[in-house]
């Protein structure tokens, strides 16, 4: 055991470290230089005027707020796997199966809700799907609410929410 | 009993019987095989091939479920050359099946993904434009879904109608890529034990109209636990979960093995009595239909007790644990009660059969024999508390327990049902058998047990 401890010298017991100022100098000297830096040209700075000013960095990875897909004929590509509920590691989808009967698979969600209060963000639900019917495409990175309940979203809201960057249609194979 | 015999798999000694299947030593060993026709309830019936084995001095693999062991056999299950074949058959099984996964309610117990994880995970070889189409929701009655796509033809579901029920319902027809299993024109499958074809199915080909899509099955939580339909005691797993914010709820009932009671079957009454588990459910303490606080009813309680002392006639049920039951008995003498349970109100002769279906429909009725509780109907006593028993018994002043709502409540408690508490419980044959606490409410409804302590202080 003995031999696995490396003694290491406590830092900070010279003269000009227990007298400190030098140290206080050198931060107050970083921070000054940035502060007459920014004076001097104000649009280098880099932050941004929100909300009047939109943020024009969000890609198609970008994780944004959830949909669901659309076959090509217009209905819900969602068949109830519950692939996504499983995957959700803060466990805030809400699916409720039932048959379906408009010819194509044979289930659907009867209820589909996201907890996005709960949600993480992390985009498992979106690897987990085998059907493509659950993305975070939307580019829509700010949910508002007046209670809770507003951020709990269905079935019809999710299905309303549009892709940002094309692909307006699931690609799965039906 | 037949000679014992030593046998060597995978270079390991067994000591078996002599001439019983090689394939139950190896699931008896857990030495890891595929199997979809073979089942220890219908024997061996050789038709798919899964459980292909190296057996030393034969020149090609054997199937172990059709292969006596005999003395000085080498078998070898873990060989390249095994692998491949099992891994071969499981593509050929796989050319037509439709993957649909996704909206298979097997999916999660599934043989065919199970075996695909273990002796699989190939790429397939045979690319066929499209896949042979069959009916793909076929209601063959009594609950069961076909799906013929995803159909391995194990035949178990139509040897179980053939040699279990006797009733020979299914049946498979067509051949090569069209053969199906399927019942007789106009006929459908109906006998009070179908729905265990539903857990014969190797893979999602017959699924219960029941259970459909309700939930998926990595979800539930299972226990142990007796059927409470009749005193047969078949052993049941209750399969039930909690989902986020809501309560705990019971999906589905299934057989558990037990050679000594049910074997591998349960009957489709019992499995669909999950049901009643939650219906029609008494919550609240009630008195004449108001709802009354605890402390006032165990005040009522009290004074009731006390004023008809000596004067007190306690019914019991006889479907109550022997727990519930020796407890009430205790606290009988205590307010020096006579007890009873008349058992004539559970005699069902219609129920009966000489499968798994006993007429007499209490779960516990041995034990109220055993300890003596008189069966007597007439009641003299002023005061009449009731523990569960579903007869109607008439007195001036009534008490009842109960875990059901019923017609005439005065002073009514609700108690917790047998999923809610855990006790043993005596079959008709004398067996004494042990069920596990299973649902865990939010907002849990007291036991028997925990009543008579309350109205003890």
């Amino acid at each position: 055991m003995s031999q696995n401890i490396k003694v290491i010298p406590r830092h900070g017991s010279s003269f000009k470290d227990k007298l400190y100022l030098p140290a206080i100098y050198d931060g107050v000297k970083v921070t000054f230089k940035h502060l007459f830096k920014n004076l001097n040209d104000s649009n280098a700075v880099d932050t941004l005027e929100y909300p009047e000013e939109q943020p024009t960095d969000i890609t198609s990875r970008y994780r944004g707020l959830h949909r669901l897909t659309h076959r090509p004929d217009a209905s819900i590509a969602c068949v109830a796997c519950f692939m996504c509920a499983t995957a959700c590691p803060a466990d805030c989808i809400f699916i409720e199966a039932t048959a379906r009967k408009d010819g194509h698979d044979e289930k659907m969600p009867k209820t589909f809700f996201i907890d996005t209060l709960e949600c993480v963000f992390c985009g498992y639900c979106v690897e987990a799907c085998p059907c493509d019917a659950i993305r975070m495409d939307t580019g829509i990175f700010s949910l508002t609410g007046n209670n809770r309940e507003d951020f709990v979203l269905g079935k019809e809201q999710l299905l309303a929410n549009k892709g940002a960057f094309g692909e307006e249609i699931c690609s799965a194979r039906n | 009993m037949s000679k014992m015999i030593d046998i060597i798999v995978d270079g390991k000694t067994y000591n078996v019987e002599e001439d019983s299947l090689l394939i139950d030593l190896l699931i008896k060993e857990k030495i890891k095989v595929p199997y979809f026709c073979y089942h220890e309830s219908l024997g061996a019936d050789g038709n798919c091939r899964m459980c292909m084995v190296e057996i030393e001095g034969q020149k090609r693999p054997q199937i172990a479920c059709d292969t006596f062991v005999k003395e000085g056999m080498e078998v070898r299950s873990k060989t390249p050359n095994i692998a491949k074949v099992r891994r071969d058959i499981l593509e050929l099984e796989l050319i037509n099946h439709p993957v649909d996964c996704p909206v298979c309610d097997q999916a999660g117990e599934c043989s065919l993904q199970i075996f695909y994880m273990q002796h699989g995970l190939h790429d397939t070889e045979v690319t066929i434009p499209e896949k042979v189409k069959h009916e793909k929701h076929l209601d063959l009655g009594s609950n069961v879904i076909l799906d013929q796509e995803r159909c391995v033809l194990c035949a178990r579901c139509t040897r179980f109608t053939d040699k279990i029920t006797h009733t020979h319902e299914l049946g498979i027809v067509g051949r090569g890529d069209d053969s199906k299993v399927s019942t007789m024109p106009g006929r459908k499958l109906d006998n009070p034990y179908a729905m265990n074809v539903v857990d014969l199915c190797p893979v999602g080909a017959l699924t219960s109209k029941d259970f459909r899509f309700s939930q998926r099955v990595w979800f539930l939580k299972v226990s142990n636990s007796i059927c409470h339909g009749c005193a047969k005691g078949c052993n049941l797993y209750i399969d039930h979960n909690k989902i986020k914010y809501k309560d705990d709820v019971v999906y589905r009932f299934r057989p558990r093995r037990n050679d000594a009671v049910n074997g591998f079957f349960i009957c489709d009454e019992g499995r669909l009595s999950y049901k009643e588990l939650e219906e029609n459910r008494q919550e609240i303490i009630v008195l004449k239909n108001q709802e009354l606080s605890e402390d006032k009813a165990i005040k009522e309680f009290k004074s009731k007790v006390d004023k008809y002392k000596g004067n007190t006639t306690i019914i019991v049920d006889a479907n109550l644990y022997t727990e519930e039951i020796e407890a009430i008995l205790e606290f009988a003498k205590e307010i020096d009660a006579q007890v009873i349970s008349p058992l004539g109100i559970y005699k069902d002769e219609d129920f009966g059969d000489d499968m798994l279906k006993s007429s007499m429909r209490a779960a516990n009725y041995k034990t109220i024999q055993r300890l003596n509780i008189a069966e007597s109907t007439s009641i003299q006593s002023d005061l009449i508390i009731n523990f569960n028993h579903p007869s109607e018994i008439h007195a001036s002043e009534k008490i009842s327990f109960l875990t059901h709502k019923n017609k005439d409540l005065e002073l009514t408690f609700p108690i917790a049902s047998y999923s809610e508490s855990s006790g043993h419980l005596t079959n008709e044959d004398g067996i004494t058998q042990a069920c596990e606490r299973t649902v865990f409410k939010n907002t849990p409804i007291p036991t028997i047990q925990e009543w008579i302590q309350k109205v003890r202080t």
